[in-house]
C-alpha cells in the first residue's frame, strides 16, 4: 500500500494502565504501527498514591504487550514513570516527537456528560499530536474484519483521517464502510421526502466523496452509504445490524453549549456502541 | 481473526484470564470498566418530553398563538367573548394532544420480554474455585461452567464440551439442538460451533467456557439493541394529518391576514379586524380531525379483532390498507403446520421392502422422539407424522434405546442405536443430501446392493421429484452394529450404512390461502415467502397456492449472505420472489432495503430473533399461536390464528378505514365554508355577526363528531382489494376532495345558513344595515337559525358523504346503521342547545319555532340531490374514460 506521501505515523505511543481496556486499546495501536512500520512506544503513568497491585497489573500488560510487539517485529519501546498522567504523557510526546497517542476510555468516563474533566478528555484536547480513543466493549472481535466509518458532511483533516482509516484497515485486513447520516429531506408541504440509497449516493456530501477517493487510492476495500437519521443512533442501528467489529469516527467538534442543546453524536455513541469504538482526533494539517 | 477462531490457550490469552477463571478482584474491575451484564433499555425521549411534544407541533403553536391573542384582546377589550373563546382555543389544544398522544404511545415491553430469557444466578470459577454469583455480575473473562437444563448468562467461547448442546431458538429460530464443540472456528462467531450464546439453553451435556461478551454486547443484546432502537418511522396516516394541518393552518393564516388587511382597508376598527381573523382561523381549523380520527382507528381495530387480528398500534390500522408488500412465513402461515406422511419411496418397484435388518418404517418409528402421552402423540411436528405413519402400519415395536446422536443442523440428521430382538442396530434419518454421503449400500427390492453412481443417481432424482411435488423429503438408513464395535462419537456410527428410501411429508396449504393470495395479486400487494425448506419444496407449494405462476426468483440462504445490497435490491425488484433455507436474523436485511425503495413492508415473525425485522417493518406481524412473548411485543399486529388469510383481511378493512378517513374528512370540511361564509358577511356586508365562535366549536366538536365516526364505520367496499396499494405520494386531503368539500358541499350549507340567518332577521323587523346587540333575542334567533341550518344540511351531507362516486340507493340507505345513532346523536345536541337554557347559555343561542327547521330541510334535499347528481355525472365520465 502506498503512503501517497500525506500523512505518515512514525511513533506511535499506547497508553496503558493496570485496566484490561488499556490493553485492549493498545493491541490497536500495535497493529497500527506494524501497518505504518512506526515504532511503538508503551507507556504506563503511574498516579501517586496507586496499589501495589494495580501497578503490577499495569506492568504485566506492558510485559504482554512488548512481547507481542517484539513477535510482531515491530520497534518497541517501554515506559514507566510515576506522575500526574496528562502531565507526563505531554512531556513524552513533545520529548519523542510522537505522531499519535492511544488511550482507552474508561465506563466512567462516559457516565460524565460530556466526559468533562476525564484523562481521555484532557488528553484529547492538551496533547500536541493526533489523539486516538479507544472504546472497548467487546472482547471476541478480535480483528475487526468490518469497519464502519461514520463521516460528518464537513470534515477536516481528512487526509489524515483518511490515512488511519486505511491503515487500521490495512493492519487487520478489513473491509470499510463509509457512512454519512443526514438530515431527512422535507419539505413544509409534503413532509419528508423519501429518496432510495441511488438517489442518496448522488448526494454523497464532497468530503465524503474526497475521503473515499483517499480510500480507494490506498487500495482499501470499501463500500459508502447515505441514510437519513439521526446520527448517533443511525451510526449505532448500522453497526449493530451489519455486524460491524470497530467504529472510527472523528472526535465532536461541538462546543458544550451547542452538546447541551442539539446533543452530542459522538458521547452517545460512546455510550450504545454495539461494538468497540476509536474517537481520532486529527491534528495533522492536510498538505 | 475472532475469539472462536483461537485455541483454548490462546482464548485466555487473548481475554487476559486463566482456567482458574479471574480473582475477584479482577473481576470487580471488568465489571467497573464492562459493566452489568443485563439487557438496557436504550436512552429514549422521556414520556413526558413526548406528551410536551403534543403542544409543541405546527398546529399547536398556531392554536396557541390564537389562544393568546383572544386572552390579550379580553384583557384590552373585556365583554366580547374572547376570554370563553380564548378557553376554547385551549381546550382544543388540549383535546387534540391527549387525542394524538393515546394514538401514538405504546408501551414497549419487548426488552422486558428478552430480560426473562437471561438467568438469575450463574455457575463460575473464580480464584480456582466454584462458586454462584448473579448473572449480571458476569464479567468478560469469568469462566463458567454449564450444564444441563442452565440458560447461558453471556457469550462464552467454549473450553470444555461433555457432549454439551444448547437450543439456539432464540437467535436462530431452529429449535433444534444444536452440538458445541471446543475446536478453533474460522467463520463468523454467529455461526461457530465452540460458542454458546447468551440467552439460549443446555438441552443436554456439560461444558465451561470463557465469557468474551457481556449484557448488549452479546449477540442477544445485539437483537435487543435492534429491537429498542429501530422504528418503522411515522405512520402513513401521521405523515398525512401532518400535512393536512400545514395545509390548513397556511390556508386559515393566509384568509386571517387578508381578511384583516381587507377590513381595515374598508374602515374597521383593529379590534372588529382582529376578532374576525381569529373567528377566520378557529372556522378554518378543524378541531375534531384527531379525535375522529383516532376513534375511526379504534373502531377499525375492533372489527379487524373479530376478523382475528389484534392490533397493537391504533395506526396500523390504517398502514395496513397501504402495505404493498407482505414478507411472510410459510409454516403456519401459508401451510397449516399439521404435517402428514403423504408418499414414500424406495429404489426398487417396492415389491419387498425389507430386508434382513429394520424396514424404513421400523427406523421412522423408532429413531423418533415422540411420546405417547394420554393417547395423543407430543413431539416436533414432523417427527409426530413419522411416528403415527408408521405406527398405523407396523404398530409398535419391541426394542431398547442405547443411545443417542441427537439432530443438529449442520450434520442435518439424527441416529439412534437401538436393540431389536438381540441385534444392534443404527438407525439415521435425514435431509437426503446428508443421508447418501454416509451410505455405501441401498435397499432395492429386498437386496442389499453396493450403492453406486447409477442407483445413488436414481436415488437423487427420486429425491427431487418428491420435493417438486411440495413435499419435504426426509432419507433413511440403518446398519447393524457389531458387537464390541465403537460407537462413542457420531462418526463412529454415521457410515456405511444401508440406504432404506425416502418419506415425503406434506404441510398442507391452508384452505384459505390461494383465494387470500388472489386477492393480494388483485389489490397489487406482493408477496415474498421466506421459508427455511428448500428451494424446490418452497417452489412447489408456492405453485400449489397460487403465489408463484411465471418466472419466479428463488434465493438461498447461502446465496443471500453472498449477495450485496444492491445485487439484493434487484432481486426483490422483480414480481415473484422466494427466500428459501432462510433463518429469521435475515429478513431484517430484506426489509430494510424494501424500505429503503419506498415499499410499504408488512412483515410476519414469531421467534425472538424476528423482533427487531417486526420493529422496523411498516407493520410487524407476530403470530399468536405459535409467536414468543419478545416477537409478539415487537409486533403492531398479533395474528390470533396464524393464518396468511388473516393479513389479507385486516388490509381490507385497513383500506377500508382509509377511505373512509377520506368520507369524514370531506364530511368535516363542508362545514368549514358555512362557518366562515358568515365572517366574510359580518365584515363585507357589515351585518351582525350570523354565526358565533362557540357556534362554530357546537359544530367541530360536537355535532359532527358522531356522524363522521359512522362514517368511519363504512363497510369495505368490494372494489377497495381491486386497486393497487395507494401511492405514497397520493395525498389523503387531495384536490378533488378540497374541491367537493369547499366548493361544492359547503357553498350549499353557507347559502342554507344565511337563509336562516336572514329570514329570521327580517320576520323580526330586522332593517339592512340595523347592528343588534349580542343577548338581542332576534339576533340569537338569528345565528341558532343559520347554527341550525348548518346542522340540518350535515344530516343531508353525511349520507353524501358515504361514497364518491357510488349512489347511496345503490349503497343501500340503511346498510350502515350508525348513520342513523349518530345523526339522532346530531338532532339531539342540537335540541339541547337550542331549547336548553343551560345549551342557549353557553352556545349563546335562543329557542327557534319548528316554522324554522322546515323551511331549512329543502336545503338539505338540495344537498342531497345535487351531489347524487355529480356523481351519476362522474360515474358516467369515469365509465366513458376506461378502456
Amino acid at each position: 500500500m502506498r503512503d501517497l506521501g500525506l500523512t505518515v505515523y512514525t511513533k506511535i505511543f499506547a497508553a496503558v494502565n493496570e485496566h484490561l481496556n488499556s490493553e485492549i486499546s493498545a493491541r490497536y495501536a500495535l497493529n497500527l504501527a506494524r501497518a505504518c512500520g512506526a515504532k511503538l512506544y508503551i507507556c504506563f503513568i503511574a498516579e501517586k498514591g496507586m496499589s501495589r497491585l494495580s501497578f503490577e497489573r499495569a506492568e504485566d500488560a506492558i510485559k504482554r504487550l512488548f512481547i507481542k510487539a517484539e513477535e510482531m517485529d515491530i520497534q518497541v519501546e517501554s515506559i514507566i514513570e510515576t506522575g500526574e498522567p496528562v502531565k507526563e504523557i505531554h512531556k513524552i510526546v513533545r520529548h519523542e516527537g510522537i505522531d499519535i497517542v492511544f488511550a482507552s476510555t474508561r465506563r466512567e468516563d462516559i457516565e460524565r456528560r460530556f466526559y468533562a474533566g476525564t484523562i481521555a478528555r484532557s488528553l484529547s484536547l492538551a496533547l500536541p499530536c493526533s489523539v486516538a480513543l479507544v472504546r472497548v466493549v467487546h472482547m471476541g472481535r478480535i480483528h475487526p474484519r468490518n469497519i464502519l466509518v461514520p463521516i460528518k458532511a464537513k470534515i477536516d483533516h481528512i487526509k489524515e483521517r483518511a490515512y488511519f482509516t486505511a491503515k487500521m484497515a490495512e493492519s487487520f485486513g478489513s473491509k470499510v464502510f463509509v457512512f454519512h447520516a443526514t438530515k431527512p429531506i422535507t419539505k413544509f408541504f409534503h413532509g419528508e421526502i423519501h429518496l432510495t440509497p441511488v438517489e442518496w449516493e448522488k448526494r454523497l456530501p464532497k468530503d465524503t466523496s474526497i475521503f473515499m477517493e483517499y480510500l480507494r487510492k490506498y487500495q482499501i476495500e470499501f463500500e459508502g452509504r447515505v441514510l437519513p437519521g439521526t446520527t448517533a443512533r443511525s451510526i449505532t442501528i448500522e453497526a449493530a445490524s451489519k455486524r460491524h467489529d470497530l467504529i472510527i469516527m472523528g472526535a465532536s467538534e461541538r462546543s458544550l453549549l451547542s452538546s447541551i442543546f442539539k446533543g452530542n453524536p459522538v458521547e452517545e455513541l460512546l455510550r450504545e456502541t454495539p461494538c468497540d469504538l476509536i474517537v481520532l482526533k486529527p491534528r495533522h494539517e492536510d498538505k | 481473526m475472532k475469539i472462536n477462531s483461537l485455541t483454548v490457550k490462546e482464548v485466555f490469552h487473548s481475554l487476559v484470564t486463566l482456567e482458574e477463571g479471574l480473582t475477584e478482584d479482577e473481576a470487580k474491575r471488568r465489571l467497573k470498566e464492562f459493566g452489568y451484564n443485563e439487557i438496557e433499555e436504550v436512552k429514549k425521549k422521556p414520556l413526558t418530553f413526548r406528551f410536551l411534544g403534543q403542544f409543541t407541533h405546527f398546529l399547536a403553536v398556531l392554536l396557541w398563538i390564537a389562544a393568546l391573542l383572544s386572552f390579550l384582546s379580553e384583557y384590552l377589550h373585556p365583554g366580547e367573548g374572547m376570554l370563553t373563546l380564548g378557553f376554547a382555543i385551549t381546550a382544543v389544544v388540549f383535546i387534540n394532544a391527549i387525542f394524538t398522544f393515546i394514538q401514538e404511545y405504546r408501551a414497549e415491553k419487548a426488552l422486558e420480554e428478552m430480560k426473562r430469557l437471561l438467568p438469575f444466578y450463574v455457575k463460575v470459577i473464580r480464584e480456582g474455585k466454584e462458586r454462584e454469583i448473579y448473572a449480571k455480575e458476569v464479567v468478560p473473562g469469568d469462566v463458567i461452567l454449564l450444564s444441563e437444563g442452565d440458560k447461558v448468562s453471556a457469550d462464552t467461547r467454549l473450553i470444555e464440551s461433555n457432549d454439551i448442546r444448547v437450543n439456539n431458538a432464540p437467535l436462530t429460530g431452529e429449535s433444534e439442538p444444536v452440538t458445541r464443540v471446543i475446536e478453533p472456528f474460522t467463520g463468523e462467531i454467529i455461526n461457530s460451533p465452540n460458542i454458546a450464546f447468551a440467552g439460549t439453553t443446555v438441552v443436554s451435556g456439560s461444558g465451561k467456557g470463557v465469557v468474551f461478551a457481556t449484557g448488549m454486547r452479546t449477540e442477544f443484546g445485539r437483537i435487543a439493541h435492534l429491537t429498542g432502537t429501530v422504528t418503522s418511522g411515522l405512520s402513513p396516516l401521521q405523515k398525512e394529518i401532518i400535512k393536512i394541518t400545514r395545509v390548513i393552518a397556511a390556508i386559515a393564516t393566509i384568509m386571517g391576514v387578508i381578511f384583516f388587511a381587507t377590513g381595515h382597508f374598508i374602515g374597521r376598527t383593529f379590534w372588529e379586524n382582529f376578532l374576525f381573523a381569529v373567528g377566520i382561523i378557529v372556522a378554518n381549523v378543524p378541531e375534531g380531525l384527531l379525535p375522529t380520527v383516532t376513534l375511526s382507528l379504534a373502531m377499525g381495530s375492533q372489527r379487524m379483532a373479530k376478523r382475528m387480528a389484534l392490533i397493537k398500534t391504533l395506526t396500523s390500522v390504517e398502514t395496513l390498507g397501504s402495505v404493498s408488500v407482505i414478507c411472510t412465513d410459510k409454516t403456519g402461515t401459508l401451510t397449516q403446520n399439521k404435517m402428514a406422511v403423504k408418499r414414500i419411496a424406495y429404489i426398487g418397484e417396492g415389491i419387498k421392502t425389507e430386508g434382513q435388518g429394520p424396514s424404513l418404517l421400523t427406523v421412522a418409528l423408532l429413531c423418533n422422539n415422540t411420546k405417547e402421552v394420554e393417547g395423543n402423540l407430543k413431539g416436533e411436528p414432523t417427527e409426530v407424522a413419522l411416528y403415527r405413519a408408521a405406527l398405523e402400519s407396523i404398530g409398535h415395536v419391541e426394542s431398547r434405546r442405547i443411545k443417542e446422536f441427537p439432530f443438529d443442523s449442520d450434520r442435518k440428521r439424527m441416529s439412534t442405536i437401538n436393540s431389536i430382538n438381540g441385534s444392534i442396530y443404527a438407525m439415521t434419518k435425514g435431509a437426503p443430501e446428508n443421508i447418501f454421503t454416509i451410505c455405501s449400500h441401498c435397499l432395492r427390492d429386498g437386496e442389499i446392493l453396493y450403492f453406486d453412481e447409477a442407483l445413488r443417481d436414481k436415488s437423487v432424482s427420486l429425491y427431487y421429484s418428491m420435493m417438486d411435488e411440495g413435499l419435504r423429503v426426509l432419507a433413511f438408513a440403518y446398519r447393524e452394529v457389531k458387537s464390541g464395535e465403537d460407537i462413542k462419537s457420531k462418526e463412529d456410527v454415521e457410515r456405511d450404512m444401508v440406504f432404506l428410501g425416502l418419506v415425503g411429508l406434506e404441510d398442507p396449504p391452508r384452505p384459505e390461502v390461494p383465494e387470500a393470495i388472489k386477492k393480494c395479486r388483485e389489490a397489487g400487494i406482493k408477496i415474498i415467502m421466506i421459508t427455511g425448506d428448500g428451494s424446490r419444496t418452497a417452489l412447489a407449494i408456492a405453485r400449489e397456492i397460487g403465489l408463484v405462476k411465471g418466472n419466479s426468483s428463488i434465493v438461498e440462504g447461502s446465496d443471500f449472505l453472498r449477495m450485496s445490497d444492491d445485487e439484493l435490491r434487484m432481486v426483490l425488484s422483480k414480481e415473484e420472489v422466494i427466500f428459501s433455507r432462510m433463518t429469521p436474523k435475515h429478513k431484517l436485511r430484506v426489509v430494510n432495503i424494501l424500505k429503503e425503495e419506498g415499499e410499504r413492508v408488512a412483515v410476519t415473525g414469531d421467534g425472538v430473533n424476528d423482533a427487531p425485522a417486526l420493529k422496523r417493518a411498516d407493520i410487524g406481524i407476530a403470530m399468536g399461536i405459535m409467536g414468543t412473548d419478545v416477537a409478539k411485543e415487537a409486533a403492531d399486529i398479533i395474528l390470533l390464528d396464524d393464518n396468511f388469510a388473516t393479513i389479507v383481511n385486516a388490509i381490507e378493512e385497513g383500506r377500508a378505514v382509509y377511505e373512509n378517513i377520506r368520507k369524514f374528512i370531506s364530511y368535516i370540511f363542508s362545514s368549514n365554508i358555512p362557518e366562515i361564509v358568515p365572517y366574510l358577511t359580518y365584515v363585507l356586508l357589515r351585518i351582525p355577526l350570523p354565526l358565533t365562535i362557540m357556534q362554530i366549536l357546537a359544530v367541530d366538536l360536537g355535532t359532527d363528531m358522531f356522524p363522521a365516526l359512522a362514517l368511519g364505520a363504512e363497510k369495505p367496499s368490494p372494489a377497495v382489494m381491486k386497486i393497487p396499494p395507494r401511492s405514497p405520494k397520493e395525498r389523503l386531503l387531495n384536490f378533488p376532495l378540497l374541491t367537493r368539500a369547499y366548493l361544492f358541499l359547503g357553498p350549499i350549507e353557507a347559502v342554507a345558513g344565511l337563509f336562516g340567518y336572514f329570514y329570521v332577521l327580517n320576520k323580526g323587523g330586522w332593517q339592512w344595515g340595523e347592528m343588534l346587540a349580542s343577548n338581542n333575542i332576534l339576533y340569537l334567533q338569528a345565528t341558532t337559525a343559520c347554527l341550525t341550518a348548518i346542522i340540518v344540511t350535515q344530516i343531508a351531507n353525511v349520507f353524501a358523504c358515504r361514497s364518491f362516486k357510488e349512489s347511496v340507493f345503490r349503497l343501500g340507505i340503511f346498510t350502515n346503521r350508525l348513520i342513523f345513532a349518530g345523526i339522532a346523536f346530531e338532532i339531539l345536541l342540537q335540541l339541547f342547545i337550542v331549547y336548553h337554557p343551560f345549551g342557549n347559555k353557553i352556545f349563546s343561542t335562543h329557542p327557534i319555532s319548528v316554522e324554522i327547521w322546515l323551511i331549512l330541510i329543502p336545503f338539505a334535499l338540495l344537498l342531497f340531490s345535487a351531489e347524487e347528481l355529480r356523481k351519476l355525472i362522474v360515474r358516467r365520465v369515469w365509465k366513458k374514460s376506461l378502456p
